[in-house]
């Protein structure tokens, strides 16, 4: 229910108030006045209307201070006032007719409630004074007195209450219309947006204050004039009419419609609005009232929020790009190190599923009839016992690199898996891209994750910019492999796999190729028998790297072979191989290189250098010296340099060392410290060359390797006393090695030249012989020995095949070319093998000279 | 392994000269040989072996001259061999006289006068 608003101002209530007062106690003194009978008493009634009077002026003075309870009280001292007036006037008189004036005031200006507890206190109050009184009939008098004042009061009540209804219709709606329109005014104009009424032609009805400020054109001037001609651009026009029309004939009453449109300023400047406008019925008419927004600020500060949305998401895409790069930098870098492409493999697989965030990373390799084989994984299940190769097409990788596209499968099934390890791990999702070099499938790389990683395509893309390099890097390291190993072929086919077997002459080589070099370098050395029982040694390095460097060792190393057989001097061999190099290669080729030539039966050695470090000499007991002398230009430099031959004593026992740079060179130190080093371990030992190769190599060549490569050869010619006894092969080519033994053992003896001569042909047809039985042997090797006792030497040669008769005219001449250099020849045929004895003396003039004992 | 025969060949107007050097044994002597072989024309008068680089023969290089001898022969060509007296390889030649199979002479020109007058 709605409260009713109060009829009446306090200070109405309060006045009446001290009128009712005013009247009550004019009214007593009136009748003090009148004449009166005796039952009444005069001197009470004064002093009650004195006090009525006082009330009244009272209330009167502090008619704006008084408050509504403050008014009950004073009624209800009204009422007790009365009350004694009724009791002092006895019972005679029409007094207790006063007290309808208080009830009907309590009616008038209080609510129902508070009226009737008035009534209710002048009921109490004048009972207690009949009950004083006790006069005849009370209860009738009592009935009369509160009776009349209830009824009149309680219609008045009624009255008042409608009066009140009414009033509030009545003056609340107008106060309202108004305040709502003046309020509706302050609102329009103190908007910020525009509002304008249009007519059904589109003439303007109403412009407010902001429709002033955004257009430019005031209410005076836009009102009555159409609104298209005013601010709408002239393209919009059409629309514009089209719009409000459509509005108008809408079928919903209150029809809306929200749109932006372009709008031209007085200045005939455009602005872009917004606009919100809905069909209004204003007193039966029917109006378009439309707000209209001015949104270039807004369109701007969307363009600058757009603007930094853009910029945050570059931000991040150049983050992510960024990380992304890095991961790619981290792939590069894995192929750049130059290893293996199983090294290359395993770092690329970890790192494409760092980049990829993946669980799983596998890289498959094709092989021969398109068939793809795991070359590396990483991640859970990464453990897989040697797969099956997967063959194009079958399976997701197989399928990817079939289709030679990205494939992106969510929820595989456990067939689809490249193998099953993977099938424990619950694999979501899995990415294949196929690697791709020079348009042929060389792998496929495929990254897998488990629940709840699901790839995006974006992780596709990601991948494929991976794998990318991955088949950059594993193509390259296929390449860079395939030329190293063909490089390295070469070169270790050009080094001798086997050294000569030299009786007396103790050989040890090594090569190490550098540590951390890509290319094989052009170190090479050659150990090769020279006509006459001497023996060659060569050291050398070719400038260069790679295929180039060892073509060219081959060439060098095939060329001096061929000069030394025919017996050149080492000077007129350097020659050759210089001119080859001079004449025949691109221009700025060169190598060094140094040969020695070792004659053990004369004691002496012979060595040309062209431009490489100095051999190490160690004579027994004493201290290693290089051989400095004989130095000139490598090969290659000058069409026709100087060679120079140097030789010095070799004795027995003595210890020769040659090498490559690799050796003694380390970077940022003098060579002389490495060739010192190199002098004090040969120095220390041991003599024996293949451990000296060892000692030198642990002690010279830095763990983890040298920088550069290295080549060593070590050669010792081992004392040989007045008996010997050496195991051959049984092969044609063991006879030079016998033959070089054999003269170096006799001119330990003292033979001449002549005996020396014939007792080697002569035991050379014996070892002729025992490799020809060895042929039905199975290739055993055989023995010689020899044995000297004053001016008789015995050679045994032993075979362990079958005895051929000797064949007539043939080799049936070796037979009698022994009995014919021999003094005594006894062949022992046995089941076993043929034992062939040979007995000469010699006479030789320089017997004994050499022979001293060993 | 290492072939220690060395093998020159040079044609002097009709005569072959083959110049050996090394040592023939049983490792390089057929192969020498039949070089040598393929090296004379069935045009060419004659054939010079010279010896004389020759540090060490056995039965089987003088096998293969006596087989050199008997190839040539056959075709009626010459073959001459050059020695020089005392060395190990004349020495051998004697042991086996193989101056019954061909002459054998002590130096080229020696042995290529006697065929460039027959062929003046």
């Amino acid at each position: 229910m709605r409260e009713l608003p109060e009829l009446f101002d306090v200070r109405v209530k309060a006045r009446s108030l001290a009128y009712l007062f005013v009247a009550g106690a004019g009214l007593g003194l009136l009748t003090l006045v009148l004449p009166h009978d005796d039952g009444i008493h005069d001197v009470q009634l004064w002093i009650l209307a004195g006090i009525a009077i006082a009330i009244a002026a009272l209330i009167y003075a502090q008619v704006d201070r008084v408050s509504e309870w403050q008014l009950h009280v004073l009624l209800a001292a009204g009422t007790t006032i009365l009350s004694f007036a009724n009791y002092y006037t006895g019972t005679s008189t029409l007094y207790p007719l006063l007290y309808t004036w208080t009830a009907l005031y309590a009616f008038y200006f209080f609510g129902l409630g508070p009226a009737l507890l008035h009534v209710g206190y002048i009921g109490l109050s004048y009972a207690v004074v009949l009950a004083i009184q006790d006069p005849a009939s009370p209860a009738i008098r009592w009935l009369l007195a509160v009776g009349t004042p209830l009824i009149a009061g309680l219609l008045i009540s009624r009255m008042l209450e409608t009066l009140r209804a009414e009033r509030l219709d009545s003056d609340d709606s107008a106060r309202a219309l108004r305040q709502n329109e003046a309020r509706t005014r302050l609102v329009l104009d103190s908007a910020p947006d525009a509002f304008v009424t249009l007519d059904r032609d589109g003439i303007i009805r109403s412009w407010n204050l902001a429709a002033e400020r955004m257009l430019g054109w005031s209410a005076a001037e836009a009102i009555g004039k159409p609104m298209h001609a005013l601010v709408i651009p002239p393209e919009f026009r059409d629309r514009h009419d089209q719009r409000r029309l459509a509005l108008m004939d809408s079928a919903e009453p209150f029809a809306t419609a929200h749109f932006d449109v372009d709008l031209e300023r007085r200045d005939s400047t455009r602005f872009p609005a917004e606009a919100t406008v809905s069909k209004v019925d204003v007193r039966g008419e029917i109006l378009v009232a439309g707000f209209i927004r001015d949104v270039t600020d807004r369109q701007r500060r969307q363009e600058e929020r757009e603007a930094l949305l853009r910029a945050q998401a570059a931000r991040a895409e150049a983050e992510r790009v960024a990380e992304m790069v890095s991961g790619m930098q981290l792939l590069v870098d894995a192929a750049l190190a130059h290893r293996t492409l199983g090294d290359i493999l395993s770092d690329l697989v970890a790192r494409v599923r760092g980049v990829l965030d993946a669980d799983t990373t596998a890289i498959y390799l094709t092989e021969e009839e398109d068939r793809l084989a795991l070359g590396a994984a990483s991640g859970g299940a990464a453990q897989i016992e040697d797969p099956e190769p997967i063959a194009f097409g079958h399976g997701f990788v197989g399928r990817v690199a079939e289709a030679r596209q990205p494939m992106l499968a969510q929820d595989p099934t456990p067939e689809e898996l490249p193998y099953p390890g993977l099938r424990e791990l619950e694999i979501d999702s899995l990415i294949g891209v196929p690697l791709l070099a020079e348009g042929e499938v060389t792998g496929v790389v495929v990254v897998c994750a488990a629940a709840p990683r699901h790839f995006t395509a974006e992780d596709m893309n990601l991948l494929r910019l991976a794998a990318d390099r991955v088949a950059l890097a594993i193509d390259h390291a296929r390449v860079y492999e395939r030329e190293h190993r063909i490089a390295e072929t070469l070169q270790r086919s050009l080094l001798p796999d086997r050294l000569p077997q030299l009786p007396g002459l103790a050989v040890a080589a090594r090569y190490r190729p550098a540590a951390a070099e890509a290319e094989v370098g052009g170190d090479w050395y050659d150990v090769l028998p020279i006509p006459g029982g001497g023996v060659g040694l060569v050291m050398g390095d070719v400038a260069g790297k790679g295929l180039a460097a060892a073509s060219m060792v081959g060439r060098l190393r095939s060329a001096l072979r061929a000069y030394a057989l025919e017996g050149h001097a080492p000077a007129r061999v350097l020659e050759q191989l210089n001119r080859l190099i001079w004449t025949e290669t691109d221009e700025g080729q060169m190598a060094t290189l140094i040969y020695v030539v070792i004659d053990p039966a004369e004691e002496e050695i012979r060595w040309v250098n062209a431009g490489h470090l100095p051999p190490l000499l160690l004579v027994d007991g004493g201290r290693p010296y290089f051989l400095e002398g004989g130095s000139s230009v490598p090969l290659g430099v000058l069409p026709f340099p100087d060679f120079e031959e140097v030789s010095a004593p070799m004795d027995p026992g003595a210890l020769i060392v040659l090498y490559t740079d690799g050796l003694v060179e380390r970077p940022g130190e003098h060579i002389d410290l490495g060739m010192d080093r190199l002098a004090g371990v040969v120095r220390e030992g041991p003599a024996e060359p293949q451990q000296l190769c060892d000692r030198l190599l642990a002690e010279l060549v830095p763990r983890g390797g040298a920088p550069d490569d290295v080549a060593l050869l070590t050669l010792r010619a081992v004392p040989i006393g007045d008996r010997f006894r050496v195991e051959f092969p049984a092969q044609p080519e063991a006879l030079s090695s016998m033959r070089g033994l054999l003269r170096r053992w006799l001119r330990h003896l003292g033979a001449t030249d002549q005996e020396v001569a014939e007792v080697v042909t002569g035991c050379g047809e014996a070892a002729t012989n025992a490799i020809e039985h060895a042929g039905a042997g199975g290739g055993a090797p055989f023995e010689v020995s020899g044995q000297a006792a004053d001016r008789e030497i015995e050679v045994t040669v032993r075979d362990f095949g079958a005895w051929r008769q000797p064949r007539e005219g043939d080799h049936g001449r070796g037979l009698s070319l022994m009995n014919a250099l021999m003094d005594t020849v006894e062949v022992l045929p046995t089941p076993e093998g043929t034992t062939v004895r040979l007995g000469r003396t010699l006479y030789g003039t320089d017997a004994n000279a050499n022979g001293g004992p060993e | 392994m290492t072939d220690l025969v060395g093998l020159e060949i040079e044609q002097r107007g009709e005569v072959i000269v083959a110049r050996v050097t090394g040592e023939l044994d049983i490792a390089g002597a057929s192969s020498t040989g039949e070089s040598i072989g393929e090296a004379v024309p069935t045009s060419a008068r004659a054939l010079v072996v010279d010896c004389t680089g020759l540090e060490f023969i056995d039965s089987s290089g003088i096998a293969m001259l006596f087989g050199l001898a008997r190839r040539l022969g056959s075709r009626r060509q010459e073959l001459r061999v050059v020695a020089r007296g005392g060395e190990p390889v004349s020495r051998v030649l004697e042991i086996v006289e193989f101056d019954r199979a061909a002459p054998v002479h002590e130096t080229l020109d020696e042995a290529l006068a006697g065929l460039s007058t027959d062929g003046g």
